[in-house]
């Protein structure tokens, strides 16, 4: 331990923390703009200057080392003057006039930094030079003129994702935040993860969706985890009066550190389908609007004289609905399919392994932000579960060999150190293949090298997604599992939306064949519907659709009941690697929209059923894939 | 004792300071019963007294020779000069036009401007004051009190008047200070 004064106050810390770690352990404020607890210290803003005795000149406290007996001062005359001093400097230097800045008022660290040293206003005339605003970006404006050039957004995109789109060009007061080679940010690599407009300390990228919508002092926060697919990072939802404002990352959160990819942050606020607003229930060839009692009291008639029935839940809903449904459809209507929307795709195999070893075999996501070797099966982790994908791209810098096994276009592979064809149905002939190349060598030189690359590896990870799970037989999981035990490897599964997990906990898994199902039961949510799952219910004659969204399916539904969409609704979700994580509700339901919960108790009062509520007790019965932490 | 005399004009501003500085309602019945108020925009008298005032109240930036000549009468007359809101501070939003130049703003108003019809022309005249770069007042001449804001709210327009009125120098910070 490393023992010092800041301020009067002695602390003692680990070597190798810095001062303004140390300092902010003692709970001593030191004002910084460069800095981010999530990045590596930089040192180019010079705000968080201090005093150390002995020293010839001020440091800057973010990255300097602490040793023993150091005796450090934060708020003398000679560093005050040097705080007001680089903010001078830092306001004079570009556009940062507040009264015609989007982030002003609560929202600009520059502005609050100035405002906790009582500056009035800064004494060096302001430099008119003006830069171009580039707004060819669909999400963000990336305004050179309010830049403070702390590179805090050039190092997120590096550092964090692993995309290094946004660098500099030329140099000093002329320095330019650019996107690639300066091409337009809306024709650059940029992959809208919005890591850099989060983190940016200033109005120099700005969000489209939010700007001019409200500032801090305006907004509501909903922390809850993301439902977009079953990596489960953690959001904050920005509302005001009950609108939806901004997705931003959860600093915080353990597992995503901050980051979010488009599908957590943009997207969801891109919605354009048209909304359902009320029951509606098909009469005379049409769908005529009808009361909640009415429509409900339809389903409920047509789906209890039917044996023959299918029943559909998507994996976008909260555990909490799943079982609720299973219990509705399994025990109370005796359903002869009940299943999700992904048909166990991205799970069923690996939960059946999971139930034949008697327990998990899967680790942690978190071992992927820390691996020398990644074996990537089947699986696009920049396509899909994206922020996975920055886990890995990040560390590619740093040595990490990336082995990537696909036949099908996969954009992870161009960052690949070596790529392998792995024919869809070749599973077990690839991992068999790969197992003797790891034991005695092989000929085929790119299978040697993956093969040494992870013989090599001290930490390496193995991952694969739904295509790996629904091609993979039992006989390829062995050698999988196999070749995870000699290697050392961690086996991490994707798996598909939010809650594919904890449809695999439920058995939720059956394929959805044409089996000459008389009705079925289709719990969409917000879901995209797929074409195939058009098709699949078209010749089925009575369908009942619980939807947010209109479309072909509610189009052609017998009897349509409007719920809730993602930021409605609350409840819990089970990531891929075993994450309890609840979903916050952030904005009312329309009038006359209810929850899927409510939708299916209301059903099972209409057919005198008593559902089983206990999700929790359901979710535990099985054999989970990778344990199951419980929050 | 006499009570203090303040003066205040208006430059390259919008007036909302000077609105703002009416928003104290009733309470400017308490500042003119602390103060002598003498020129302002709102008042009759147009200059401040020629034999002095304790304190000079300027909005706005200074975007011509005319403002000039208004700032340096107003800091020689004034003991204390307070430059008040955003544009007197900064140069607020007139400053915009800096980054394109006195020309290029003329042009857009004036000429190209979607209202104006095609014999618009830029107005010249030896009596018009010549436009310079818009500058902060303390870039022209000093300044003694800085009250940010856009406009700076009223109770932070009183709570100055009445430390000035009673000789002190008013510390606008924590919750008094806001540049928006």
């Amino acid at each position: 331990m490393i023992n010092l004064t800041i301020d009067g106050k002695t602390i003692d810390v680990q070597e190798g923390t810095t001062v303004l770690e140390a300092a902010e352990a003692a709970g001593v404020f030191i004002p910084t703009l460069c800095h981010h607890p999530q990045l590596t210290p930089y040192g180019g803003c010079r705000l968080c200057m201090v005093e150390v005795e002995g020293a010839k000149t001020l440091q800057p406290s973010c990255t300097l080392p602490v040793t023993d007996g150091m005796v450090i001062n934060t708020n003398t005359q000679k560093v005050l003057d040097a705080r007001k001093f680089v903010l001078t400097l830092i306001f004079s230097e570009r556009n940062h006039f507040c009264m015609y800045c989007q982030v002003s008022n609560g929202d600009c660290e520059l502005q609050n930094r100035a405002y906790d040293e009582g500056m009035t206003h800064w004494d060096l005339q302001p430099n008119w030079q003006p830069f171009e605003v580039d707004a060819s970006h669909p999400f963000m404006v990336l305004d050179n003129n309010r830049c403070i050039l702390c590179r805090r957004c050039v190092r997120a995109c590096g550092e964090l994702v692993g995309n290094y789109t946004l660098g500099f060009e030329e140099r000093g007061a002329d320095s330019l935040l650019v996107a690639d080679y300066n091409v337009p940010f809306g024709e650059s690599s940029c992959i809208s993860c919005g890591t850099c407009v989060q983190i940016c300390p200033t109005g120099a990228i700005i969000d489209r969706q939010s700007a001019y919508q409200g500032r801090e002092t305006d907004v509501d926060h909903h922390i809850g985890v993301c439902v977009e697919c079953s990596v489960g990072c953690q959001r904050d939802v920005l509302t005001r009066d009950d609108r939806l404002i901004r997705i931003e990352g959860e600093w915080d959160a353990p597992l995503n550190h901050g980051l979010l990819c488009d599908q957590g942050r943009f997207i969801p606020l891109e919605e354009d389908r048209s909304r359902l607003l009320t029951p509606l229930v098909r009469k005379d060839g049409s769908l005529k609007a009808a009361t909640w009692d009415e429509a409900l009291q339809v389903a409920a008639d047509g789906l209890a004289k039917e044996t023959n029935l299918a029943a559909l839940a998507s994996t976008r809903l909260p555990a909490e609905e799943l079982v609720l449904f299973k219990s509705l459809f399994a025990e109370g209507l005796k359903a002869e399919l009940v299943t999700s929307l992904e048909e166990g795709s991205a799970t069923a195999s690996l939960a059946k392994l999971a139930d034949k070893l008697g327990k998990p075999f899967e680790a942690s996501l978190d071992l992927l932000k820390d691996t020398d070797a990644v074996l990537s099966l089947e699986l696009d982790l920049v396509a899909e579960h994206q922020v996975a994908g920055f886990f890995v791209k990040r560390q590619l810098l740093d040595g990490t060999k990336l082995i990537v096994a696909d036949n099908k276009k996969n954009l992870l592979a161009e960052k690949a150190t070596t790529k392998l064809p792995l024919p869809a149905g070749e599973e077990t002939a690839f991992l068999a293949d790969l197992l003797t190349a790891i034991d005695s060598g092989s000929v085929d030189v790119d299978l040697a090298k993956a093969a040494e690359s992870l013989k090599n590896a001290e930490k390496p990870c193995i991952v694969y997604g739904s295509a790996f799970a629904s091609n993979a037989d039992e006989k390829a999981l062995a050698i999988l599992l196999e070749l995870a035990e000699k290697l050392g490897a961690a086996l991490i599964g994707v798996k598909g939306n939010a809650n594919s997990a904890a449809a695999a906990q439920l058995g939720l898994e059956a394929p959805f064949k044409k089996n000459g199902y008389k009705a079925a039961f289709v719990l969409l949510s917000d879901e995209k519907p797929s074409q195939k799952l058009v098709k699949s219910l078209e010749d089925i004659p009575f369908v009942v659709a619980l939807a947010a969204y209109g479309s072909q399916i509610t189009g052609n539904a017998d009897v349509v009941l409007p719920v809730t969409m993602w930021a409605e609704q609350s409840g819990t979700y089970l990531n891929l690697d075993g994450r309890l994580q609840k979903a916050v509700k952030a904005v009312d339901a329309p009038e006359g929209v209810l929850t899927a919960y409510e939708t299916l108790l209301q059903l099972s009062e209409k057919l005198s059923f008593k559902p089983d509520l206990d999700w929790k007790e359901k979710l535990m019965e099985r054999v989970p894939t990778v344990e199951i932490q419980q929050a | 004792m006499s009570k203090p005399k303040v003066a205040s004009d208006w430059l390259c501003g919008c007036a909302g300071c000077h609105m703002s500085l009416l928003d104290i309602d009733e309470r400017i019945l308490q500042v003119v019963e602390l103060v002598d108020l003498r020129s302002t925009p709102i008042t009759d008298l147009k200059e401040p007294d020629e034999d002095g005032v304790t304190v000079g109240i300027l909005e706005g930036g200074i975007n011509n020779t005319y403002n000039e000549e208004v700032a340096k009468k107003m800091r020689e007359r004034c003991k204390i000069l307070v430059a008040l809101g955003d544009c007197a501070v900064f140069g607020g939003v007139p400053a915009m036009r800096n980054f394109f130049g006195a020309e290029a703003a003329l042009q857009r108003a004036y000429v190209d401007a979607e209202s104006n019809d095609s014999e618009a022309k830029i107005p010249t005249s030896v009596e018009l004051a010549q436009m310079t770069h818009v500058r902060a007042v303390h870039e022209v001449v000093p300044v003694d009190v800085f009250i940010p804001g856009c406009p700076p709210d009223a109770d932070v327009i009183f709570y100055a008047l009445v430390e000035l009125a009673n000789g002190r120098i008013p510390e606008i910070k924590n919750d008094k200070l806001h540049w928006h």
